[in-house]
């Protein structure tokens, strides 16, 4: 009865998702994050991507969670949630008018080949896509230098270079 | 019309973005706004591996998507540091506040 | 061949553009000299194209399903304009550096004319309508950046502004086009839509048709577009010379000229091209009958001259209107950046306070009249040749109120060309100004003018050559110089016209000087300053579109809610019209 348990995680996601917009508390909203990262990885793994569910997993719930508790601990976390600029039905209705487009397109069933003798992720990757990994190579360069251009300022007060 | 897995999981993945951008438009916090984009970039992998996985080309799909994990991540790190200099520039997190601020 | 020297035509003046901004303003005599230097390899180079006429495209570049191809092709209607347009650019850019001397922001100043410069070489010898629009708009941007140089001053801004409107409505036309020409056809080729214009359904050809003739009209400023013209006389001389009264105004004759073939047939659409080749030609005329500012006298007579061209087209001349385009482009090139230096040497535009300089520049009146008595028509020059051979297919192929009325803007295209040079040069000072003598340079660019104005219409062989032979589409028969000498002199529609033209000489000097300095009539300058009715039109339609665009500024409040609530909603139309569309 795969059907069930894919509805059961992905409505776990969603739900997940939803508590992580409007919880008032970061800190919670990163917990749920880090849920939906492992339910996703779940899904991942049931699709028969082994490797790239490994990979959500470490990197959603592990990385990600970590990375955002640490900005917080250095923001400090701001207790007030103001309401959204946006009139909450407005948002409501273009969302529910997208998704609803999106998944009438979507809806009518495609023939599930259940093709088992598929490449396996690591020939393909590094032989068919060898360029997308020396992107990833570029990007997590220029990401760690980005970083450390931002980071190593000194504290506001002395530039007023601050235009918006 | 049949509720078949494909269809399951193509609704789950068109409401996980569909909550996705609602959050975008409704949420005034910087790091939220960057923790909705991974919300969104989940849906997107799940999208990639599944079509890799319908297709038949699973391991091009999860090339593909695994790609799309490490950018993303990077966009998150990236976005992190952003926001923890405002921080310190403006002294707030808010979105539309920062707009309205003279630097 | 032929690509390499297109590619040099277009290329030099770009690359000049961005040559010349980035050695910046500290020094301006490299800026002048390379300015010069661009603009003049970039006519050297379009003379030579004149060897390789071909109707074949030079280049083509395919750019893939829905853009067609990127096509140039150097036949003889592009050549002959891109001759016109890089010749007399380098003339007006030589100008420049006298009239420009001790500018500031030199630099963007000559930006703009050589990007125009290429801009409008590309126009013409594109092959593709939808680069054809892409050039057009280049034009505009750099006519409005022209026009609105002096940023400091409110009129030019103003003037500038109103330009720039005026013309886009042009631009959407050409663009609606366009677009409905590839709806019919699948392609943006020109080639395509000269050959296959009778495949098309009558209304949407119609529409292409008059939309077309919308966007001509807008960019030669004719009937009912024809007030930015005058106001664009803010811009500096060289430019009103250049881009005012020899090249983009030519723009809008070009495209009916190059689709004139597609459109004959199309019922109704000579008859209008005749009514606003007409009107322009006549109202515009009468306009520059009363009016005291020098450069916007000559910028009426553009209008009325541009008249003349479409009123040829109307009637089936194309090579009559281009011959006259060619003319025009000389001898108005030649009485602009006259009038520049007569202006620069007196420090005003106002003629009613000119009076007597003859004396005093005497070369500036020498060439003046040259100038004058090519626009006035008279024998020997080469408005006189052009003119009569529009006049002459005009008699055979339009209606006989038409050509009645264009006999009668002959008349008094003599009558106010007269009334001007009288005003400036000749009489007694009616005030005492202090004269700059004029510099080598613009002395130079303005001899070279007046020598066109005597000989270029020997060169009306070659131009019939290149043009029955190159253009597969238009019925253009081959002619020599000395046929049209000969058809010219003995048909009757010239003697006409010298009647016409001897009258309103005649009556000028019996009392026109008199005319000249006193006040007109009230009922005529009503008329003439409000451009016949015009003036409030224009004036709403540019508060309409600033006052649009103030309140449109709303929407862009810069926050990120906002944003995001447009890209979503921008999905939501992409994704609605997928579904309405039929897709999935």
């Amino acid at each position: 009865m795969e059907r069930v348990e894919y509805g059961l995680l992905l409505a776990g996601a969603i739900i997940c998702a939803y508590r992580a917009i409007v919880s008032k508390r970061i800190l919670s909203s990163t917990i749920y994050l880090a849920c939906i990262s492992a339910l996703i990885s779940v899904v991942l793994f049931m699709l028969g991507a082994t490797q790239v569910a490994v990979m959500e997993l470490s990197v959603g719930a592990g990385l990600v969670t970590v990375l955002l508790v640490y900005a917080l601990s250095v923001v400090g976390e701001d207790a007030l949630d103001p309401s959204s600029v946006i009139s909450k039905p407005l948002a409501i209705a273009v969302v529910a008018a997208v998704t609803l487009l999106l998944g009438w397109m979507i809806y009518p069933a495609i023939q599930f080949e259940n093709l088992m003798g598929s490449v396996d992720l690591a020939s393909v990757l590094w032989q068919q896509r060898v360029l997308d990994v020396w992107i990833q190579i570029v990007l997590i360069f220029s990401g760690v230098m980005g970083v450390l251009g931002l980071l190593s300022e000194r504290t506001p007060g002395k530039a007023e270079g601050g235009h918006s | 019309m049949k509720l078949t897995e494909i269809n399951i999981i193509l609704i789950g993945i068109v409401s996980l973005l569909g909550v996705g951008f609602y959050g975008l438009l409704i949420t005034r916090n910087l790091i939220k706004v960057v923790m909705i984009l991974q919300i969104l970039v989940k849906a997107v992998v799940l999208a990639f591996v599944f079509s890799g996985k319908v297709s038949g080309n699973l391991g091009l799909g999860q090339s593909i998507a695994a790609t799309v994990i490490v950018a993303d991540t990077i966009v998150a790190v990236v976005g992190l540091a952003l926001a923890v200099q405002v921080r310190r520039r403006f002294g707030t997190l808010d979105a539309p506040e920062i707009s309205t601020l003279r630097g | 061949m032929a690509n390499i020297f297109i590619l040099l035509i277009i290329g030099f003046p770009w690359l000049g553009a961005l040559i010349v901004w980035l050695i910046g303003d500290a020094r301006p005599k490299i800026q002048h000299t390379f300015a010069v230097a661009f603009s003049l390899l970039s006519g050297i180079s379009s003379l030579i194209l004149l060897a390789f006429i071909n109707s074949q495209p030079a280049i083509d570049l395919a750019l893939g399903t829905s853009f067609g191809s990127l096509t140039f092709i150097p036949d003889g209607l592009a050549v002959s304009l891109t001759v016109i347009a890089t010749v007399v650019g380098s003339l007006a850019v030589l100008f420049s550096v006298d009239y420009m001397r001790g500018e500031a922001q030199l630099g963007r100043y000559y930006f703009m004319v050589l990007f125009f410069i290429g801009a409008m070489a590309g126009l013409v010898l594109s092959g593709n309508l939808l680069f054809t629009f892409f050039f057009w708009e280049i034009t505009a941007l750099c006519s409005y950046g022209l026009i609105s140089f002096y940023n400091d001053d409110p009129k030019a801004v103003a003037g500038g502004i109103k330009a720039l409107i005026i013309t886009q409505v042009g631009g959407v036309g050409l663009l609606a086009g366009a677009l409905i020409s590839y709806a019919s056809l699948g392609s943006f080729q020109i080639s395509e839509l000269l050959g296959r214009a009778d495949t098309i359904p009558t209304a949407a050809l119609s529409f292409i048709a008059f939309s077309f003739l919308i966007a001509a009209a807008a960019k030669s400023a004719q009937f009912p577009f024809h007030t930015w013209l005058p106001d664009a006389m803010e811009a500096p001389t060289p430019i009103s010379a250049l881009i005012h009264a020899a090249t983009m105004v030519n723009a809008g004759i070009y495209l009916l000229a190059r689709f004139y073939p597609a459109f004959e047939s199309v019922p109704g659409w000579k008859t209008a091209v005749i009514l606003v080749g007409v009107t322009s030609a006549l109202i515009t005329a009468f306009m520059a009958l009363t009016a005291t500012d020098l450069k916007r006298a000559l910028a009426y007579s553009t209008v009325s001259q541009l008249g003349y061209m479409v009123y040829a087209i109307g009637a089936g001349g194309v090579l009559a209107s281009q011959f006259h385009l060619f003319s025009h482009a000389v001898f108005k090139a030649l009485l602009f950046l006259t009038a520049g230096s007569v202006i620069h040497a007196v420090g005003t535009r106002d003629m009613r306070r000119m009076g007597g300089l003859g004396a005093k520049v005497p070369f500036a009146r020498n060439v003046f009249i040259i100038g004058a008595l090519a626009l006035a028509g008279i024998p020997i020059f080469n408005g006189f040749w052009s003119k009569e051979l529009i006049l002459e297919v005009g008699l055979e192929h339009s209606p006989m109120w038409a050509y009645a009325l264009m006999l009668l803007g002959a008349g008094l295209t003599a009558f106010y060309t007269f009334r001007m040079t009288w005003m400036v040069f000749f009489g007694t000072p009616r005030e005492t100004l202090h004269i700059h003598p004029i510099g080598l340079a613009m002395k130079i660019s303005l001899a070279v003018l007046s020598i066109g104005t005597f000989t270029t219409w020997l060169l009306f062989g070659g131009l019939n050559g290149i043009l029955s032979t190159s253009l597969p589409f238009h019925e253009i028969e081959a002619e020599s110089t000395l046929e049209m000498i000969k058809a010219v002199s003995f048909a009757p529609a010239t003697w006409f016209a010298l009647l016409v033209v001897t009258l309103g000489l005649g009556l000028f000097f019996a009392f026109g000087r008199k005319f000249a300095l006193s006040e007109s009539p009230a009922w005529l300058s009503t008329l003439t300053e409000s451009s016949f009715g015009f003036e409030p039109v224009n004036r709403f339609v540019v508060s309409l579109v600033s006052n649009g665009a103030e309140k449109l500024r709303a929407t862009q409040t810069g926050q990120l809610n906002w944003n995001i609530l447009a890209i979503v909603g921008a999905l939501l139309v992409v994704l609605a019209a997928l579904v309405w569309g039929g897709a999935l």
